[in-house]
């Protein structure tokens, strides 16, 4: 884009035919405000302001020029109207999605090209961060692949196999078998001899990312074992921790599964009570 | 198989602690049910799939923790907590609801 020349007669004309077009367009506005011509609060000078602005410069500008300058005044005073008028002046108003909006809009029309790739781009990061696009891939994914296994007559290969054999009852009856009673209750009637204190057993462990077997619900499933072996193994710690300090009990159990690490890649299963000593049938 | 959140049965006598029984269950990113649920989440609505999803894996995790009591020999299930985790995912809606208690033997 070419700087124009200040010294020259064009140039200076329709620069001249602007500053008199905005100035025109200014005073219009100003009689607009001072006479108070508005519906439900909103004045009529906005749109009259740009309008007067563009009509003065173009007939200055024909008179000078014997062409159009293509009315840069009324887009000015556009800008000046939205930003004095909706947003400085009208507190009310403020700036918020409209004005900003009317402003975008204003801009649009000034240069088109330009607005137009910053609203695409918008809309664009508006779908990313709803996540809307990795869905989209994900069950094109996993569609082409079922496509693919029909086509071809095999089977899915399932990675998870080993993982997947992890049986809820005998762990249950190990867990309960330590020599550590675990009660949820907060007493156990005629039985408790002693308080020890506090005691919690913690584990964290990452989500594991290396599945990309597709399938959303092997992946479910591969998680709930996770976080299943990783409760088991803080109840472990807990009795272990316990177990040192000689009891065999714990009271007011309480299991808790969070989210922790950076981007929340890691969950932390805390088994925590307060550990007793139980007396012995 | 009574379930109870209190610490104690009003009126029967414990005759034997078990133990902790718990259970667990997951709903997960279940793609063709929350490709739209963020755009949802931004319009508002309710998303009943969701609430009957919930509702599918509380019964799931108490009933696995049922079953395991019963294999206890436990008749009651008391001092019973239910919690919902929210554990990110895709859209944050992965959601772990456990169930956990003690199983004992009452008269």
């Amino acid at each position: 884009m070419k700087l124009p020349d200040l010294n020259d007669p064009y140039t200076q004309k329709a620069a001249l035919s602007i500053a008199i077009g905005t100035i025109a367009g200014l005073i219009t506005y100003e009689v607009f405000l001072i006479l108070g011509i508005d519906i439900f609060g909103w004045n009529l000078g906005l749109i009259f302001a740009p309008l007067v602005a563009g009509y003065v410069e173009t007939i200055i500008a024909k008179e000078l020029l014997n062409e159009s300058t293509g009315a840069i005044s009324a887009l000015i005073l556009f800008i000046v109207t939205v930003v004095w008028g909706f947003i400085i002046a009208n507190s009310t108003l403020g700036f918020n999605l409209i004005t900003a909006g009317s402003i975008v809009v204003i801009l649009q029309a000034a240069m088109p090209i330009l607005v137009n790739f910053i609203l695409l781009g918008l809309i664009l990061s508006v779908f990313y961060i709803l996540g809307i696009f990795k869905k989209a891939a994900d069950i094109s994914f996993y569609k082409l692949r079922n496509l693919y296994y029909n086509f071809t007559g095999k089977s899915p290969t399932l990675r998870l196999k080993e993982s997947i054999e992890y049986d809820d009852s005998i762990t249950n009856i190990h867990i309960n078998n330590l020599g550590v009673l675990f009660t949820s209750t907060t007493h156990l009637p005629g039985k408790i001899e002693e308080y020890m204190g506090i005691y919690e057993g913690k584990i964290i462990f990452r989500k594991d990312k290396n599945i990309i077997s597709g399938d959303f619900k092997e992946q479910e499933q591969k998680l709930l074992i996770d976080l299943k072996k990783a409760k088991d193994q803080s109840l472990l710690n807990l009795s272990e921790a316990v177990k040192k300090d000689g009891c065999n009990g714990v009271v007011n159990l309480t299991i808790e599964y969070d989210l922790v690490g950076f981007g929340g890649d890691s969950f932390q299963v805390v088994a925590s009570g307060t550990g007793v000593r139980l007396a012995m049938d | 198989m009574i379930l109870s959140s209190t610490n104690t049965l009003e009126n029967k006598n414990i005759i034997n602690y078990h133990g902790l029984v718990s259970g667990e269950s997951l709903i997960g990113s279940n793609v063709y049910k929350d490709l739209f649920s963020g755009v949802r989440d931004v319009v508002g609505g309710r998303t009943s799939r969701y609430e009957e999803e919930i509702q599918k894996a509380r019964e799931i995790a108490l009933n696995s923790m049922k079953i395991k009591a019963e294999e206890l020999g436990a008749n009651a299930i008391i001092g019973l907590k239910i919690s919902y985790n929210n554990l990110g995912g895709t859209m944050g809606n992965t959601i772990l609801v456990t169930a956990y208690g003690t199983a004992i033997y009452y008269e």
